[in-house]
């Protein structure tokens, strides 16, 4: 019975998905590395463009590891700490990839490690003052993790699910942690748990790597935490998929899992929270997956905030010229935009492709192959013929809501056609005009 | 160390998720299809002689002729769907005997692009519209020497150049190896085995004193082995089972054919036969498959005759399954396969037509459309979860 639960894995809980080829062989298994800065850093002032902030360091200033750089204007804004010491050389704008260019401060590094003590005055504040003290940040979603704890207490919540399920190819960020943080992860879930007053705190893991799982399992054992091994097809790892998987709830379209009273962190929030709780240090590090068939040596990296990409890619040398740099998984990642790029404090991945998919659209075959796959029991051909339409009605509008983008449609189509892509625009072109027609709700 | 131009250009830096793409394009999915139906029809070539390259010939030549002129007529371009057009040749070519002429193949390969391409683009399978319509336009070219009952297939030492036109009736037919000595012509003309097990379920096979497996499965029907290896008569696609088995594995392997839709029509083709009574002296016995004659399983061997003879593993692996003409999804592909296997067999017990797969196959594509509306998913979020 054993020896068939381990060559078939539990039950998968939703139809639909794929089981990816993912191309984590070498980087699954190469440990974290450090990424130090070699060039002067580019640090973006702000963590998202629409938080204003005030710098309270000059140019000429020496700051050190951990100073802050900015304070919020606001309260759900987070300050900007030095993630090395170094001397302010000037205020400039640099490119951020999700914001575009934004102001930013330069940061020559002196070559010295010095950085600020932890304070280690843990017991008397606030896990959330911890949290916006030293700036974490959900990525993805870009959200600061003190103000998703605060709407997720104002309305209730009774799951905690850490989301460290990573079924994107190449992606090993979190896989890593796993096998090396395994126990600080379950520390600062259930730290997180108790801030959030969560019932259950559950970390979802991918079965396909469940040898790294035993680690986790001994570290959660006697825990407030449970480890949920689940199949990894893509797309398991978005936060829909995993309450339906684990908790057999499913969030309504256009949703988000708050209306179950369940939050979803990824585990790159968590590891970020761990720095902050934990160790009493500012969040100025990223772990980064660099991989792609342009990268000599892929694997993952802690690397400065601010330090461009080009740079990362130079250190760790190409195999080539790069077609394609997509920041994110291959699926559902967004575009590097500009050569400029640098890291920023919501990033997990960057991927660096010799190539970029040639496609050659013809029509639709009526093969199934999207309809069979899509996660959430979509039929996109269809989706996809409102194109012509001036109007939907709400069936097919909350249709266009439920895809939540995962790109799988695109990705297995034989004729090439922009499924994905499409289905996002139509929703771009119709969600404005039916906003009105209900109740005011988004 | 540092390159100068590390980012090959500004469109490197462009282009919307998903950024890496499956890679299995239509052209992939029809090259292994045409793959797998040109390795059957070599094993065609090897049984029933360098005849059949004139069959494939006219029915490959019909194919792309049409499909050139229907591009010129409607103004695309000819490479389009040429290969889908060779396809649909070839497919044809496998379904049909191998002493047909060319030019019925050719007007067969004509009617399957112009009805079953152009006219129903994606409702019928195209090769059996022609394949039917042909069957329906030159009854004569099924028969051997006036005789339906009769087809040939070339003797061992004879195969690939020995002429399928030099035919012997052989009477007591004891196999293909067994019958080696007894001839002196490039090939045998025996009755199909599929026409012996029709005649058998209309009662009109003479008992043995209370035997009447025995004789049919000892005396009127070759060895189980040759209709697994493919030397007994037929078309030239329909016998080779063992070949058949393997290019559908590997089209499975490639993901181009849903493993369900081979297994579900083989199974329910497996299940109809059991249990379907034989005419026994205006008598029906219901559920063959578990008669024991003299302490052997008659029944079984009866079924597994009926699973290798006929076009039963060509529709089941390389006809029901096209890309185009199927049901959606894997649901949708176990009940249409269900139904094509119950429905052949029905049709060869009790049935006239020849070709009762082929039917079967044309009968259900009529059905495609309602077994896709019937099994739309539930949208996540939209109904009540399920209790279990």
């Amino acid at each position: 019975m054993k020896l068939l639960s381990n060559l078939l894995g539990p039950r998968q809980a939703f139809d639909g998905g794929l089981f990816l080829r993912d191309y984590k062989a070498i980087t699954a298994r190469r440990p974290i590395e450090w990424l130090h800065a070699d060039g002067p850093l580019h640090i973006p002032l702000s963590v998202r463009a629409d938080f204003p902030v005030t710098p309270v360091v000059d140019v000429g200033d020496r700051v050190i590891r951990g100073q802050r750089l900015t304070i919020p204007d606001t309260q759900a804004g987070l300050p900007v700490h030095s993630p090395i010491s170094g001397h302010i050389a000037r205020f400039e704008s640099v490119w951020s990839p999700f914001d575009g260019a934004v102001p930013g401060i330069v940061i020559d590094p002196d070559g010295r490690r010095d950085a600020v003590p932890p304070v280690q005055s843990w017991a008397d504040e606030s896990v959330i003052g911890q949290l916006v003290e030293h700036g974490v940040v959900c990525p993805m979603s870009r959200q600061p993790l003190h103000t998703i704890i605060r709407e997720a207490v104002r309305r209730g919540v009774s799951e905690l699910i850490v989301n460290a399920m990573e079924t994107e190819p190449y992606l090993t960020a979190d896989l890593r942690t796993l096998v090396e943080d395994a126990g600080r992860v379950v520390d600062t879930t259930s730290e997180l748990a108790d801030a959030l007053s969560a019932v259950r705190a559950i970390i979802a893991a991918p079965f396909r790597h469940r040898h790294v799982m035993k680690r986790l399992l001994s570290d959660a054992a006697g825990r407030m935490v449970e480890v949920a091994v689940l199949p990894d097809p893509f797309p398991q790892c978005h936060p829909h998929l995993l309450i339906k998987s684990i908790l057999n709830r499913e969030v309504e379209p256009g949703g988000s899992p708050l209306d179950l009273g369940v939050v979803v962190l990824p585990l790159s929030t968590v590891r970020q929270a761990a720095e902050a709780l934990l160790d009493d240090r500012a969040v100025t590090h990223v772990l980064l997956t660099v991989a792609g068939d342009a990268v000599d040596r892929p694997g993952t990296y802690r690397v400065p905030i601010g330090m461009p990409i080009r740079r990362i890619a130079e250190s760790i040398g190409l195999t080539g010229p790069v077609r394609q740099a997509v920041i994110g998984g291959p699926l559902t990642g967004i575009p590097m935009r500009d050569e400029n790029a640098v890291v920023t404090i919501d990033m997990t991945a960057v991927l660096l492709f010799t190539t970029t998919e040639q496609v050659n659209p013809v029509d639709c075959i009526r093969c199934g192959w999207c309809i069979e796959d899509c996660p959430i029991g979509l039929s996109p051909p269809d989706l996809v013929r409102l194109e012509s339409r001036a109007t939907v009605n709400s069936i097919e509008m909350s249709h266009l809501r439920a895809c939540i983008d995962c790109g799988l449609c695109t990705h297995v189509c034989p004729s090439q056609l922009p499924l994905s892509q499409t289905i996002k625009s139509l929703r771009d072109r119709f969600d404005g005009g039916e906003a009105d027609r209900e109740t005011g709700r988004r | 160390m540092s390159q100068p131009n590390w980012i090959a250009g500004p469109q490197s830096l462009l282009g919307a998720p998903p950024y890496r793409l499956a890679g299995n394009t239509h052209n992939h999915i029809l090259r292994a299809w045409l793959g797998a139906a040109s390795i059957i029809a070599a094993c065609g070539v090897v049984i029933f002689g360098l005849r059949v390259l004139e069959v494939l010939a006219g029915a490959v030549g019909g194919a792309l002729l049409t499909n050139a002129v229907v591009a010129l007529v409607t103004g695309k371009k000819i490479t389009d769907q040429a290969l889908r057009a060779t396809l649909t040749g070839v497919l044809l070519a496998l379904t049909l005997p191998a002493l047909t002429s060319w030019p019925i193949a050719l007007f067969g390969a004509v009617v399957s692009i112009l009805i079953g391409q152009c006219l129903f683009q994606g409702w019928l399978q195209p090769a059996l519209v022609g394949r039917i319509v042909t069957q329906a336009a030159f009854p004569g070219f099924l028969s051997v020497g006036g005789s339906m009952l009769l087809s040939p297939v070339l003797t061992p030492g004879h195969m690939i150049f020995g002429d399928i036109e030099d035919t012997e009736r052989i009477v007591d037919y004891r196999g293909w190896l067994e019958s080696q000595e007894s001839t002196t012509h490039d090939a045998y003309l025996i009755q199909k085995p599929v026409r012996t097990l029709r005649q058998f379920a209309q009662n009109q096979v003479k008992p043995n004193a209370d035997l009447r497996y025995t004789p049919l499965l000892r005396d009127l029907l070759p060895p189980w082995s040759d209709t697994v290896f493919g030397v007994v008569p037929g078309g030239i696609g329909e016998t080779c089972t063992v070949m058949l088995v393997i290019v559908g594995l590997y089209l499975i392997h490639r993901g181009y054919l849903r493993w369900q839709l081979p297994l579900t029509v083989i199974a329910s083709a497996a299940l109809t036969v059991s249990i379907l009574p034989v005419e026994v002296a205006n008598d029906y016995r219901w559920f063959p498959a578990l008669e024991v004659e003299q302490g052997r399983a008659v029944g079984l061997a009866y079924v597994l005759f009926h699973l290798t003879t006929g076009q039963i593993m060509l529709t089941a692996f390389l006809l029901a399954g096209d890309v185009v003409a199927s049901p959606m999804r894997a649901h949708g592909q176990i009940i249409y396969a269900a139904f094509i296997g119950a429905l052949s067999i029905f049709m060869r017990l009790y049935g006239v037509l020849e070709g009762e797969c082929y039917w079967s196959v044309l009968i259900m594509n009529l059905f495609v459309g309602t077994i896709n509306r019937q099994l739309r998913r539930p949208v996540l979020g939209m109904e009540p979860p399920s209790d279990d």
